[in-house]
């Protein structure tokens, strides 16, 4: 009998020390995450200007309106394709560094360094430096090469995507790289030992042991590339402004430019809440789909 | 336990108390403002130049100040500073300069929200949007007095002046007066003269534009140009007109001649232009590699920054009638909050400004822009001021704010700049590109 009381007063106390550590975190997470997303709904149904008193009701028009908007359409084609790009380039191109840095080649902590420095800088710097490279830098190799190399990727919108892949993975593919690495490092050597013995070839162990072991990392870096990429904003702020034209506007630049600069608050509180539902499903789907496939050791 | 338990108290505590100090207010109170050491004496005549302000000797004050600025501008902040400390050592201005452009009016939105900063600082068309909000304070006529009178038509609504134009800048088409020497051409007036100047240009090898269409707001910009000489010029409602439904873009031969313009630019400048940055395209002009820009006064900066010899004029982008006028736009607009609780402060602010008249010409020297205050004249070499002075001395000076207050930048002029981008570019149809721009009508106003 005191044996019971005693771990029910141990259980209640732990609940209370619980409870005490998750309230700090609960109290940010509601005011800066809960609130602000229950304000945006409602907003989303006001077509208020941001700036006026009052926020006329409207109900569901600005979704009504979204649907027909072409502008919003081109925002999202952009944000999808620079997504699914992103989510192939940088996971095969981090894991291919991971399993080379992997291989004990030599100078191997200073690859890594060069490779993660990039992550470093901000999106906005590496923008701004990218805008430089092709529009300065890389052209000036033309004279000379004495080559005609179009460079000037940002000012097409045929070629503008491409400008924007390349200055992204530069950036974040050393990120992802130690992410891989590190699960690369975790796995069990008597694994390989023993598909080796089994006869298993590099290549065989690599698909058969190796990728199954990395799952979870696998998760971590899709769900992360895919999600960071549906929100891009800050990369092209310094580097193509959403252009030429509305080449290059994601869904959070559309937002942004529709909300402040165009004072159409509630229509633009309607873009986000669109927003925040993909990010959601997009991340549940992933994280359901690729947990399936995790093996546990 | 008894020990961990407390650690995880203290520690709920420490995030907690951090929080709220997050979410509280962190506006210092007036009484923590460091006190200059400079004697209000050392500033001379001022008080007696100041009216409206108290003496130098009172409470100390921090007044908050959001400044939108321009590319030229960044800087004037310190002078500013400087200034005040001399005369009024207890006012301290706490700065939050921002990119007019793109951050000016989130932040006024944000603030409209949370309370406005003391001052503001914005352009002549911010008046327009935010006074009729009832957020601006009324600025006392013994400041406006010192200004030029017309500084004043477009920042007073209902009677009620709510901005104070500190400078002006001019807008056109800047031209290398060298090349065009050399080459024999004359200043265009109509828009065959200009064209005879482009043929010229090509025939030699010259790029006849300067223009950096990766700035998005180069395109909107040049396109307000535009519409001033061939639609505003005509029909000084035009945009309210737009609202009524009674024009369009689609249906207006004169506003689409005005978007039209930006093909002959397009057409005419090199074609890494959606690549170049203004400084870039500043420099391809200094060093003689095109002949013409479509630019303000911003330029000059550049220009002179680049090669303090170059030697360049201004004309009015030609219209279709022969008539273009140059653009003059009132530039920094001094603003203060309805609702401060440091009027006198803010009095003392505005008397720096409008009564120092060294501070005045630091600034206009500095910006490389012009005086809107009486008796006050920037003393650097502006090689275009003769072309500035001939305009004005012919009534052909027309205030781009008409045109601005109409049709507003954020959310409209900003917008179609991006459509008229993907038409030059090939990516939207002409017919596309104006439909566009109607139906935007609903963002064309302020309010």
């Amino acid at each position: 009998m005191n044996e019971k009381k005693k771990i029910s007063y141990m259980e209640k106390k732990m609940s209370r020390q619980y409870f005490l550590m998750v309230l700090p975190g609960f109290i940010i997470f509601t005011i800066g995450l809960i609130v602000p997303l229950v304000l945006a709904v409602r907003y989303s149904f006001t077509s208020w200007d941001g700036m006026s008193a009052e926020k006329p009701f409207v109900a569901f028009q600005n979704y009504v309106d979204l649907i027909k908007d072409p502008e919003f359409r081109n925002a999202w084609w952009f944000t999808l394709r620079f997504t699914i790009w992103n989510t192939i380039i940088q996971n095969v191109v981090a894991l291919l560094f991971a399993v080379a840095l992997d291989s004990g080649i030599k100078a191997q902590k200073v690859y890594r360094t060069v490779l993660f420095v990039p992550c470093l800088i901000s999106a906005l710097v590496v923008g701004f430096v990218w805008l430089k490279m092709f529009s300065n830098v890389l052209p000036a190799l033309n004279d000379v090469l004495g080559t005609n190399i179009n460079f000037l990727l940002f000012g097409e919108k045929r070629t503008v995507l491409r400008g924007l892949l390349i200055a992204n993975n530069w950036q974040w593919i050393g990120y992802w790289m130690l992410i891989y690495l590190a699960g690369l490092q975790s796995v069990p050597g008597d694994l390989h030992e023993a598909a080796k013995v089994d006869g298993a070839g590099p290549v065989s162990r690599f698909i058969n042991v190796t990728l199954p072991m990395l799952a979870p990392a696998i998760t971590i870096c899709v769900v992360g590339i895919t999600t960071g990429s549906l929100k891009v904003y800050d990369l092209l702020v310094s580097s193509t402004k959403g252009g030429p034209g509305r080449a290059s506007t994601s869904v959070i630049y559309q937002t942004y430019t529709t909300a402040i600069n165009g004072r159409q608050y509630g229509y633009g509180c309607a873009m986000s809440v669109t927003l925040v539902l993909v990010l959601l499903m997009v991340a549940m789907v992933q994280v359901k789909g690729l947990k399936k496939k995790e093996v546990q050791v | 336990m008894k020990k961990k338990s407390l650690l995880s108290l203290l520690l709920a505590t420490c995030m907690t108390a951090g929080l709220l100090a997050g979410c509280g207010n962190s506006e210092a109170p007036a009484e923590e403002a460091p006190a200059a050491e400079t004697p209000a004496e050392e500033s001379g005549d001022a008080e007696a130049e100041a009216p409206a302000a108290e003496s130098s000797s009172g409470e100390a004050v921090t007044l908050t100040v959001l400044a939108g600025q321009s590319t030229t501008d960044a800087g004037i902040e310190d002078m500013i500073d400087e200034a005040l400390a001399a005369k009024y050592p207890e006012v301290t201005l706490e700065w939050e300069c921002v990119d007019w452009g793109n951050d000016f009016q989130p932040k006024m939105q944000q603030y409209m929200q949370s309370g406005l900063p003391d001052i503001m600082i914005g352009k002549a068309q911010d008046v327009a949007t935010y006074a009729p909000q009832g957020i601006l304070g009324e600025i006392d006529a013994s400041y406006l007095d010192k200004g030029l009178d017309a500084a004043r038509e477009n920042v007073t609504i209902d009677g009620k002046t709510y901005g104070l134009v500190y400078n002006a800048l001019y807008q056109g088409v800047y031209y290398n007066k060298t090349m065009f020497a050399e080459n024999g051409w004359e200043v265009p007036k109509t828009q065959e003269d200009l064209q005879a100047i482009i043929d010229d240009c090509n025939a030699k090898g010259i790029t006849p534009f300067a223009s950096h269409m990766v700035d998005t707001w180069s395109i909107g910009n040049v396109t307000m140009q535009f519409m001033m000489n061939d639609v505003f010029n005509n029909d000084p409602t035009w945009g309210d007109k737009f609202r009524a439904g009674e024009v369009s873009f689609s249906e207006d031969e004169a506003a689409q001649t005005a978007y039209t313009y930006n093909k002959l630019i397009f057409d005419n400048t090199y074609p890494e232009t959606f690549s170049t940055e203004q400084t870039d395209c500043d420099a391809k002009m200094v060093l003689g590699e095109a002949a013409m820009k479509v630019s303000g006064s911003w330029s000059i900066q550049n220009f002179l920054d680049i090669d303090e010899s170059f030697d360049f004029g201004i004309f009015p982008f030609p219209n279709q009638t022969g008539d273009s006028k140059l653009i003059f736009e009132p530039n920094i607009t001094i603003m203060t909050s309805a609702a401060t609780e440091h009027q006198d402060a803010v009095n003392k602010v505005l008397d720096v400004l409008t009564s120092d008249k060294e501070l005045a010409v630091e600034i206009l020297d500095y910006t490389k822009t012009a005086s809107m205050l009486k008796d006050v004249t920037p003393t650097f070499t502006n090689p275009s001021q003769a072309d500035i002075d001939a305009y004005a001395a012919d009534g052909m000076i027309v205030d781009v704010t008409l045109g601005n207050n109409q049709l507003v930048w954020g959310g409209f002029q900003e917008e179609n700049a991006k459509d008229i981008a993907a038409w030059l570019q090939g990516d939207e149809s002409f017919e596309d590109c104006l439909k566009a721009s109607d139906g935007r009508v609903d963002a064309s106003s302020a309010n």
